[in-house]
Order: structure tokens, then C-alpha cells, then sequence
């Protein structure tokens, strides 16, 4: 029952943050393993996707601080149906196909904490409060973390845009 | 209000989180300012393409050495979860110490000067018992040979019917 509830949930975050399809699914089992360890010391009063995610992040963040994940390249971004999008006009779902390329190929210059912080806001669409609670830190940490990725995304974007206009 | 500035407060901009002379200050900047203007548009573009990426659904394979974990789990649970006690620190930590006092005697250098000082001590030991048990035979003999004179003494003493002489006697 945890597996069909939360596994898609902890898979995508694990695929998003480490950026490697193989990587991800060793690390949604390393974090399954964690939280049936755990699940006696889950407190009835929290929330359980709240607390789940917590599990999830801080092996993440644990685990890359230990392997460094960073030097190794994230997969091609149309190897596992990223490109996939819905659009109306052609052109436009091509370009922000493209964008998104370049935001999935530039996630791993971000470091760990940020990039964590970036993931759970605009991908997984979480409050700045859940983060907040999720890393331990105040709100107005995780404001200034998404603020500075996404700051450091955009400005790879406009790079790319720009050389592209140049050739 | 300078463009390093602006920077910081573009994210809240974008997400309606500024008071209004905040608001209107950036957009005064925004205005004059086209190198902004296109890190909003930039930025604007990221959070529209971060919010883009699909969710990808598990491999089957994935989702079998899921399902297969508790199985494993409880297996261990049964098993082994018992060494895991608190109460058994306390055996764990006695165990460890005679294993290392052991293993000192069996791998140390001085293992036949540690074997002959405990062959004397059994020795020293037992002549000890020896003559403790010698001692002992000596006593219960002397015992044996004053028995039959304490009882003639106590025999001849007034309160039991005998006389003064026969108890000098």
C-alpha cells in the first residue's frame, strides 16, 4: 500500500534531484528501506506525506553529499519522456521543450540544498512553509535558496537564448 | 533602486508575495531598466519550464523490489531485531572486554610466563587445601581422645549428681 501511494512520489523526486534514471530507482529502494525502519518512530500527529518527503530529501541530500553525484552527467533529457509536454501550438511546445532541457541540464550546478529547495517548490509544487518544515530551517532560508536557483537557472537560460540568437 | 537589489525581490515579485510599494518601486526599475527586465522574462521562463516536467511512472521492476522490501524486513525483524536490545548492551560490552583479555593471552608474547604463574597459584592453592584438610584430621583426633574425659567431667560435676572429689579426681 506504501509502495502504490508514495513510491511515483519519491521516485520522480529522487529522478529530478539526482538527475540519473538508474541512480533514482536505487535510491527510491535505499528510502523505502529507510522508512519501513522508521515507521515506528513516525509520530501519528504529523502528516505522513510530510514526513515521508522529509525521509526522502534528507537521504537524497545524505546520499549526495557522500557520492557526489555531481560529477556525473544527469541522463538525456528525451531518454525518459521529459520532453513530453501538451501544447496547442507546435512551435511554442518545441521551445518549451527546449527550455526545459536546458533547466534539467543546468539542475546539477546547483548545489544540493538549493537545488533541493528549487525541486520541491516549482517542480513538486510544495509551500514554502512544507519546505521550511521538511529541511529543518526557517522559511526565510528556503525563500532565499529558491530565490538564488532559480536566479542561477534563469540566467543559464538567458545565456543559452542569447548565444543561440547570436548563431 | 539598484539592479542587485531588484534581483532579490524579483522571485516574490513574481509570486504576488510583495507589499504594494514594493511592487511599485520594482516596477518603476522594471521600466527603466531592460537588463532586468529580461532576467524577469528569464525567470518567468524557468518557473513555467521547472513546472513542465512530467511525472514519470515507476518501472515494474522498480515497483517489484518495492513490494518485496517488508517481506525482507520483517524476515531480519524476526531473526535479528533481538540483538538490537538496549538490556543485552551491558552482556555485548562484558563479552567484548574477556574477548579482548582472551585474546591478549592467546596471541600475546607472554603467554608461557602467564601459564606458569597460573600453575603455581593452582599449585600454591592446593597445598594449601592440603593443609587445611591435615589440620583439619588432626583436630577431629584430638577430639576423639578428649571425648570420653569431658564426659566423665561433666558426669561427676554437683549438678548432675556427682562429687567434688570424684571431679578433682
Amino acid at each position: 500500500m506504501l509502495v502504490n501511494a508514495y513510491a511515483k512520489r519519491v521516485f520522480n523526486l529522487a529522478y529530478q534531484f539526482a538527475g540519473s534514471y538508474q541512480e533514482a530507482e536505487d535510491m527510491t529502494q535505499d528510502i523505502f528501506l529507510k522508512l519501513y525502519g522508521t515507521l515506528s518512530k513516525y509520530d501519528v500527529r504529523r502528516d505522513f506525506t510530510a514526513w515521508l518527503l522529509t525521509v526522502a530529501r534528507n537521504h537524497l541530500i545524505d546520499a549526495y553529499r557522500r557520492t557526489k553525484w555531481e560529477k556525473t552527467s544527469r541522463d538525456e533529457f528525451d531518454e525518459h519522456g521529459l520532453a513530453a509536454g501538451e501544447s496547442a501550438d507546435p512551435e511554442a511546445g518545441l521551445e518549451a521543450a527546449a527550455s526545459r532541457k536546458i533547466i534539467w541540464d543546468s539542475l546539477n550546478l546547483l548545489s544540493p540544498d538549493i537545488r533541493m529547495a528549487v525541486i520541491l517548490r516549482d517542480i513538486q509544487d510544495k509551500s514554502y512553509e512544507e519546505i521550511a518544515q521538511m529541511a529543518g530551517v526557517p522559511v526565510g532560508t528556503i525563500k532565499s535558496r529558491v530565490n538564488r536557483g532559480r536566479l542561477q537557472l534563469a540566467g543559464i537560460l538567458k545565456e543559452n537564448k542569447e548565444s543561440d540568437h547570436d548563431l | 533602486m539598484t539592479c542587485d537589489r531588484i534581483e532579490g525581490l524579483l522571485s516574490p515579485y513574481l509570486e504576488g508575495e510583495l507589499g504594494d510599494e514594493a511592487r511599485r518601486l520594482v516596477d518603476l526599475h522594471l521600466e527603466a531598466c531592460p537588463d532586468c527586465r529580461n532576467l524577469l522574462a528569464a525567470l518567468t521562463e524557468t518557473r513555467t519550464a521547472l513546472s513542465g516536467f512530467p511525472e514519470l511512472e515507476i518501472s515494474e521492476s522498480l515497483r517489484e523490489r518495492l513490494l518485496e522490501i517488508p517481506g525482507k524486513k520483517m524476515r531480519f525483524s524476526l531473526s535479528l531485531d533481538f540483538l538490537l536490545k538496549p538490556s543485552l548492551q551491558p552482556v555485548f560490552a562484558t563479552a567484548a572486554v574477556f574477548m579482548t583479555l582472551v585474546s591478549f593471552y592467546l596471541f600475546g608474547p607472554y603467554k608461557t610466563a602467564i601459564d606458569r604463574t597460573i600453575d603455581r597459584k593452582i599449585h600454591h592453592g592446593y597445598s594449601q587445601v592440603e593443609k587445611l584438610y591435615v589440620k583439619a584430621g588432626s583436630f577431629r583426633d584430638r577430639l576423639e581422645a578428649g571425648k570420653d574425659n569431658l564426659l566423665v567431667s561433666v558426669k561427676n560435676l554437683e549438678i548432675f549428681g556427682g562429687s567434688k572429689d570424684q571431679t578433682q579426681q
